[in-house]
């Protein structure tokens, strides 16, 4: 069987077929485990908005950023229907399932997040 | 479009900026052309229970093969109009609201709203790489098999409203992210004008190529093909202001080209989840580009094991290849198995979806 170097052998070749896909299943599980790490969330009041007697957390990076906004929410007390925009360092607004792990890896400066917040819509 | 491959060789410098400008255009073009033009079939169908009275059941699925690029709540006035004029009984229908309506998967995987529908189907079809019963077959390209469910959507997971206005806020947000992480400010989306911002979206709306790419083009990064001779390291790109275009044997495309970027927009699906998330810098530390190879093996190295290295050279084996190593996993872009040796930047610059990302969905081979 002559094959380039750049082909790996094909699937019907290998004797360890179910071996390499049950291997990959399991370090699928592997990848799904939720970490429990916690990150530095900086939030930055803009504008008119409150300002917090403590503005840095430690947030667990698996939640999803959905979850800091309905954190923050409670922090200043807002019900669901007053307006809260919030925005990474103050550029623009993450998707509600980006989660903190991923927007901290991305975003991070000087070891933590920062979530702007406002009441009025600041940045698009 | 001749110009492309051209193997004509103009000796005036000026000449030959302007060809490699041509080819650049054409190459980049073709390829977000082809993004553009992809489109996946849908099947939807309402849930059997949830059928209002007297609906006629011989048309209860629609059809129709979707953009790639494109939204679920742009898609959903003509699914309404289906539904409500073929199907519905006028009277039985009279009280449902469409803003409750929400979709699942045939396997009971909620949709969202904000994901364009290239990444719903790839996701989707990565997800049953990994169910036992999947019989894989990679040539044939099979419907995505939605449920249409009519009341009580589950809004804190949907997380987003349906309404068009709610989906152009997170395009406009995710193209700005993009921007973000390619430049590290948003100043390229913010100094577009608000006419061009909002041209951006009706290009999306009307499905139209030019409107789309008239405004992106001055945003997204293009790829020059001279920049594997002339690769510029991160550290510099700070004195690039002062570089006079003509002295950048790119071209003058190549200070904002896709190899500068500080990090290419990229997520990295699993199937059924996580999302990976990360900064994807265009060059690996020895200046050469960043392959989806080193990317991948970066982040999921159990499915993507660095390849040994070739063995040394003997007398009877003087050209040694490294062994073949099984692949457990592949990798998917806008639907198409990517060879690991893909760079990065490249397909930052060609390959993205229309709202700055690329998508790489990871299957498990059967």
């Amino acid at each position: 069987m002559t094959d380039s170097a750049d082909r790996s052998l094909p699937s019907w070749a290998s004797s360890d077929i179910s071996e390499t896909n049950e291997e990959a299943l399991r370090a699928l599980q592997t990848y799904k485990k939720k970490d429990a790490d916690k990150v530095i969330v900086r939030f930055k009041a803009v504008g008119n908005a409150p300002i917090m007697k403590q503005n840095f957390f430690k947030i667990t990076s698996s939640n999803r950023f959905q979850a800091v906004i309905q954190f923050l929410r409670k922090e200043l007390g807002y019900k669901g229907s007053e307006p809260l925009h919030t925005y990474i360092n103050l550029a623009f607004s993450p998707a509600p399932d980006d989660t903190v792990a991923n927007l901290f890896k991305s975003f991070q400066t000087d070891n933590h997040l920062i979530v702007n917040y406002s009441t009025t819509t600041a940045w698009g | 479009m001749s110009t492309y491959g051209t193997t004509r060789h103009h000796h005036s410098p000026a000449a030959n900026l302007t060809n490699r400008d041509r080819v650049t255009d054409y190459h980049t073009t073709l390829f977000r052309r082809l993004t553009w033009d992809g489109t996946v079939p849908l099947e939807i169908r309402v849930d059997p229970k949830e059928l209002p009275a007297n609906s006629d059941r011989n048309l209860e699925c629609y059809f129709v093969q979707a953009p790639r690029v494109s939204y679920l709540p742009l898609l959903m006035p003509e699914i309404r109009r289906f539904f409500m004029d073929l199907v519905f009984d006028e009277t039985a229908a009279k009280d449902l609201k469409d803003e409750e309506w929400w979709f699942e998967t045939a396997e009971g995987t909620l949709v969202k709203w904000h994901w364009p529908i290239g990444l719903i189907y790839d996701n989707h079809t990565i997800s049953a790489s990994v169910k036992p019963s999947s019989s894989r077959s990679s040539t044939n390209v099979i419907p995505l098999r939605l449920i249409l469910h009519l009341a009580s959507p589950p809004n804190e997971k949907l997380l987003l409203s349906p309404s068009p206005d709610a989906c152009k806020q997170a395009f406009m947000g995710q193209l700005k992210e993009a921007d973000f992480i390619r430049w590290g400010s948003t100043k390229r989306m913010t100094g577009l004008r608000q006419q061009d911002q909002d041209g951006l979206w009706e290009g999306i709306k009307e499905h139209n190529f030019d409107d789309y790419w008239r405004v992106a083009s001055k945003v997204t990064p293009t790829t020059a093909p001279t920049r594997a001779q002339s690769p510029i390291p991160p550290s510099s790109s700070a004195s690039m202001v002062n570089r006079p275009p003509s002295a950048d044997p790119g071209g003058p495309s190549e200070r904002d080209g896709a190899y500068n970027v500080r990090s290419v927009p990229v997520r990295l699906y699993l199937p059924d989840g996580p999302v990976i998330q990360d900064l994807v810098p265009p060059m690996v530390d020895d200046n050469t580009p960043r392959t989806l190879s080193h990317y991948l093996t970066d982040h999921i190295p159990l499915l993507f094991p660095a390849s040994p290295p070739a063995p040394p050279p003997s007398r009877t084996n003087p050209h040694p290849r490294p062994p073949p190593v099984p692949k457990p996993a592949y990798a998917l872009v806008q639907g198409i198995m990517m060879p690991l040796e893909t760079e990065m930047a490249w397909l930052g610059g060609c390959l993205a979806g229309a709202d700055g990302w690329v998508n790489v969905c990871i299957g498990i081979n059967p």
